[in-house]
């Protein structure tokens, strides 16, 4: 047992795209779970496919299976970030926040920022924000929508804003709602869209790109905060060794699910480059911010891009 | 074989344009004055900056300037975000337009008797009297310039500006001293810069004076380094010959 594990992330490395966690398997075996995969692959011709991890699903599927990942992970998200991530993604999310800067430096009420905070379930980001606003800036107006899709994601974070001094002041508000068509909120409305580990599941990122284009107002920012690939060859063989090895052994260990976690470091491998989701933010309408246009932190493991609406 | 050569650069060459085509305006490596360089800011980026140029007076080379710039250009707050650098990419901003404005601002009659250091000369104090305005916040503005994380661009944008003084004033050399001049000038023009920010003479005289000295240094420097070469050569000429008639086979 302890060999397959260990066995297994070389395998997936070497490019073995489509193995299943759990199918150790003979040879002569090998052709039949290769058609399977083949069935699996090419779905009703009239349905558009997205990928689910290395897996490939129907769009319609993605949703539901995301959906199924985090509402078993809301309840151990911060521990299993904490371990997965050694502690860094507190560094990345607080660097994240501190680049944005929001709030406004003129007080006046308005002058507020009207930030949404997409796939921002547990506040974490949120949070950051308004205390950023409120203790750096001075701001005391600037309000977060949080939006997630997942209600079990949106319940863990009302429950952790309530030991958050912005509880009941009318600073906060929740959302369920798809990042790709969000009706309820206006267009030309919102200052700073952030989206923090989220954009990566999403079913059409270009649909979800040119939504938040929509809402935003002329001169307002697009961030995201998102995995993506490292860019030295010798940095990325241990990372990819740890995520691929280590991450969905600790889901299973600690939060009782190795899937999930599997499909965490799949869906990361899947994500485009940075220079493809620069050109994606691009073709959505938006300017790239001078210099490169996006900022790696930690030689690549995320990255954070933006991008402003022309007036 | 060097077509060969020529022709296996080429596509990589020109996917590598396209890809970077697509983000943002290909960039040469070369310079022609028949194709004259893209801009050298994006359009929106360039709004936004020339717009806070005109807060600096008021306002230095801060993140207020930038904001100021912003939100007089129907941006908001949150658009400064474009510039990650923040007060630096306004002073670069200063930087590369005074440096492209310099050849509308001195041009030299076809018949003009001056020579090639009066020209310089000319040039180094037009591009330095371009800083009056904010001459006062300009020493904070050196002072981003230094940071370690904007050295390099600083540096190069230095570089640039000696390069296009000695284009303008028609310098053709392509030998070694190609490169001695740019550096004796960037040299040259980083101490009178230095030295403007604390002038007080009407119509900064004394920087102008500062510049004829430094000037005039460097063409001795450069002259006595002149002087030398030829003087080792001379003698290792002479040694050559006096080796060979004392019949050694050199």
């Amino acid at each position: 047992m302890a060999a397959r594990v260990l066995l297994r992330p070389s395998r997936l490395i070497a490019q073995a795209v489509n193995i299943r966690p759990s199918s150790p398997r003979a040879f002569s075996l090998s052709m039949r779970s290769f058609q399977q995969q083949e069935a699996r692959q090419s779905p009703a011709q009239d349905d558009r496919t997205t990928h689910f991890g290395f897996e490939t699903v129907p769009e319609s599927e993605k949703e539901a299976r995301v959906g199924a990942v985090f509402s078993s992970v809301a309840s151990s998200y911060d521990t299993m970030n904490d371990l997965m991530s050694l502690g860094i993604h507190r560094l990345w999310k607080d660097h994240f926040v501190r680049t944005l800067n929001p709030g406004s430096r003129t007080a006046s009420p308005t002058s507020a920022w009207s930030i949404l905070d997409i796939a921002g379930g547990t506040g974490d980001i949120a949070f950051r924000m308004l205390d950023h606003a409120t203790n750096i800036n001075g701001d005391l107006h600037t309000k977060v929508t949080i939006s997630d899709i997942n209600p079990d994601m949106l319940a863990e974070g009302k429950k952790r804003s309530l030991a958050t001094p912005y509880a009941s002041t009318g600073r906060l508000d929740f959302l369920v709602g798809n990042a790709e068509k969000l009706p309820s909120i206006e267009s030309n409305s919102i200052d700073l869209y952030t989206v923090a580990f989220g954009i990566r599941n999403f079913t059409d990122k270009d649909a979800a790109l040119r939504e938040a284009f929509r809402v935003l107002k002329p001169g307002g920012v697009f961030a995201c905060l998102e995995f993506s690939h490292v860019d030295s060859s010798l940095f990325n063989a241990f990372y990819k060794r740890w995520s691929f090895g280590a991450i969905p052994l600790i889901g299973q260990v600690v939060a009782g699910d190795r899937d999930s976690y599997q499909y965490l470091v799949e869906s990361i491998e899947r994500f485009p480059t940075q220079e493809e989701f620069k050109a994606m933010i691009e073709r959505a309408g938006f300017v790239a911010p001078a210099g490169v246009g996006y900022e790696n932190l930690t030689g690549g493991i995320a990255c954070i891009h933006k991008g402003i609406k022309p007036v | 074989m060097s077509l060969s050569l020529s022709l296996r650069a080429l596509p990589r060459s020109s996917s590598a344009c396209s890809h970077i085509a697509s983000v943002q305006v290909c960039r040469r490596t070369y310079y022609s004055i028949h194709h004259p360089d893209p801009p050298p800011f994006p359009p929106v980026q360039a709004t936004i900056l020339a717009s806070a140029i005109q807060h600096v007076p008021r306002l230095g080379f801060t993140q207020a300037a930038v904001t100021a710039g912003a939100q007089s250009t129907g941006y908001l707050e949150a658009s400064t975000l474009l510039f990650p650098r923040g007060p630096f990419d306004l002073i670069r901003y200063h930087l590369v337009t005074e440096r492209l404005a310099l050849k509308d601002r001195v041009q030299f009659p076809a018949d003009s008797k001056l020579g090639l250091t009066e020209k310089v000369k000319k040039l180094v104090v037009a591009r330095l009297i371009a800083n009056k305005d904010i001459i006062g916040h300009w020493q904070g503005a050196l002072g981003h310039m230094s940071l370690l994380e904007n050295i390099p661009a600083s540096l190069a944008e230095l570089g640039n500006l000696a390069d296009e003084i000695w284009y303008l004033a028609g310098d053709k050399s392509v030998d070694f001293s190609w490169y001695t001049k740019r550096a004796q000038l960037s040299a040259v023009y980083a101490s009178s810069e230095t030295f403007m920010t604390t002038d007080q003479s009407p119509g900064f005289r004394d920087t102008e004076e500062f510049v004829e000295r430094r000037l005039g240094d460097a063409k001795t420097v450069g002259g006595a380094a002149g002087g030398f070469t030829d003087y080792v050569g001379w003698w290792a000429g002479n040694g050559l010959g006096l080796a060979r008639a004392w019949g050694m086979k050199v």
